[in-house]
């Protein structure tokens, strides 16, 4: 199903914290909603599940207008950013979610296995939810909103709160998961590596208001402005009236196409490569150096090809 | 010694022999605290929760208040019970002091606060996302109220525990009120403080050996359920 706002905004105290006069989720399709902390992402979700009153405008699953009433939420799954569960077993949790969506008895079974057995934590279901680790408890938490098999699924910062090899495992296992189940998925992360991994549309929420929507290929590479791109994580680089945007990772050693002079001000060695850490015209700026190269210069000229480099006027 | 020793035979005996007197003080003492704590029950969890779950003006200042008449001494709530009641009050027309339930009425108003105070803190200590959860999942708010009085219930057991303790103990509110008058509204506290007044050290002993046991059986049965539940 398809999720559709129009003319949408959201005051909290007076202040309008949310500003959007259009934005599409597409059907089918999972959009990574990005953007920094405070920036609306969760309450744009709580807006979808109608958690929150709006002050103005619609939002449309399918068509419907959203009301905070079974209907409406019966087309969405909402996993919230930190997993919390009712007492008891994890099996328990799992069939009251179901319970509380009407699902018959034996439909419920399946539906809570099929979903444990995809999030990998089928091993898990007698043990008290209350007592999962924090990368149990997402997984947990994923397959609680999965199992629903709603139209539309809500994940809110699904990653938050794992160590680093919990993170990356589910990192990777996500995207095969979320593929299983086809629905219209929305996740809500300020972390970039994460939105670039696991959705293919891409929406840039910055201080509540949408700076870039569509393809993640099309936002990433073209981000329409110096805000957004310093989000997507461009080095900005001040040049006359205006800046040059510089993609990440983009930056090499050496001359080339665009070329920056790199006052070095650290040298960070990891064994297997190294990180030159710096500043070009003031700006923090990283670049990999090679083994073996020179690492005692106080200045290096780095370079980013001409189709990493986005210019904006002031 | 001597005294806590017969007390203990005599507590014995009286319970053995099934007298009638102490039968009908202990019926008495467990109706009159017990409708109390009910009543406290009824009116202090909901409220307690809705004190924990709602922002209003005026919350800190009503949690305050809360807080501090969990720990009023019973006499001063009775007084001022007696001073409402008493015949030239201005609830005198109810004709209700020196009677059950103006005990009663008194003894609410101790376990009030203690039951809404529990209750506030074990509804707070609920994850603040858990009410938001039930509803994204199209629980209705009775089904979430009451899916959220299941995951506090082991505080709202202490609170319950908490208010039918702080009543059953009591003297002052019962005997300011209540007149402790024989046969009608002496209970088992103020029964002990007149037989400890006529040097009857055994007889009050043997009352308050059966006051402890009492107050033992109906917490032990409220821990078993809170634990239970917890399992």
């Amino acid at each position: 199903m398809e999720v559709r706002i129009d003319g949408l905004r959201f005051l909290r105290r007076g202040d309008c914290v949310l500003d959007v006069p259009k934005l599409v989720f597409a059907s089918g399709r999972t959009t990574a909603l990005v953007g920094p902390n405070g920036a609306g992402k969760s309450t744009l979700l709580r807006l979808i599940v109608a958690l929150e009153r709006l002050d103005a405008g619609t939002i449309r699953i399918g068509g419907e207008q959203v009301r905070p009433d079974r209907r409406t939420r019966g087309h969405v799954a909402f996993a919230f950013q930190r997993a919390v569960f009712v007492g008891g077993s994890v099996w328990h949790n799992l069939d009251l979610a179901l319970r509380l969506r009407g699902v018959p008895g034996d439909e419920r079974r399946k539906r809570a296995a099929g979903a444990a057995a995809a999030c990998g934590v089928d091993h898990l279901l007698d043990r008290p939810a209350h007592q999962l680790s924090g990368g149990e408890a997402q997984r947990v938490n994923l397959a609680r909103a999965l199992s629903l098999r709603a139209p539309v699924t809500l994940l809110d910062e699904p990653l938050s709160g794992l160590d680093a090899p919990a993170r990356r495992q589910l990192l990777h296992d996500l995207p095969g998961i979320l593929r299983a189940f086809a629905t219209t998925t929305i996740i809500v992360t300020h972390d970039r590596d994460e939105a670039l991994r696991l959705a293919g549309d891409l929406v840039v929420l910055i201080g509540g208001r949408v700076h870039a929507a569509g393809a993640r290929a099309d936002v990433f590479g073209n981000p329409p402005d110096a805000e957004c791109a310093a989000f997507l994580g461009y080095t900005l680089i001040p040049d006359g009236g205006g800046v040059l945007a510089v993609a990440p990772r983009a930056l090499r050693i050496g001359p080339g196409e665009v070329t920056f002079n790199l006052t070095v001000e650290e040298l960070l060695d990891f064994g297997m490569r190294r990180e030159v850490w710096g500043r070009i015209a003031g700006v923090p700026a990283t670049v990999s150096l090679p083994m073996g190269e020179n690492d005692n210069a106080g200045r290096l000229t780095v370079s980013a090809p001409e189709r990493a480099v986005r210019r904006y006027c002031g | 010694m001597d005294a806590l020793w017969e007390g203990f035979q005599e507590a014995v005996r009286l319970i053995v022999r099934g007298d009638a007197g102490l039968r009908e003080v202990a019926w008495r003492t467990i109706v009159v605290s017990g409708s109390a704590t009910l009543l406290a029950m009824a009116a202090g969890v909901p409220t307690g929760y809705g004190l924990a779950r709602g922002r209003f003006p005026g919350r800190t200042l009503v949690l305050s208040a809360v807080n501090t008449g969990m720990g009023m001494p019973p006499v001063v709530v009775g007084l001022i019970v007696w001073l409402f009641l008493v015949r030239s009050g201005p609830l005198g027309d109810l004709e209700l002091i020196y009677t059950k339930r103006a005990m009663v009425v008194a003894q609410f108003l101790i376990a009030v606060p203690l039951v809404i105070g529990f209750t506030a803190a074990a509804v707070q200590a609920l994850p603040a996302e858990l009410p938001d959860l039930l509803a994204a999942l199209g629980a209705g708010r009775l089904r979430t109220l009451w899916l959220l009085a299941r995951e506090a219930q082991l505080g709202i057991l202490a609170a319950v525990m908490a208010g039918f303790g702080g009543v059953i103990s009591e003297v002052g509110a019962s005997m300011t009120v209540g007149g402790n008058i024989q046969g009608d509204t002496r209970v088992l506290t103020t029964a002990i403080v007149t037989e400890t007044s006529r040097g009857e050290n055994a007889n009050a002993m043997a009352l308050g050996i059966v006051l402890l046991v009492m107050a033992f059986a109906v917490n032990l049965l409220l821990t078993a359920v809170q634990q239970r539940r917890r399992r």
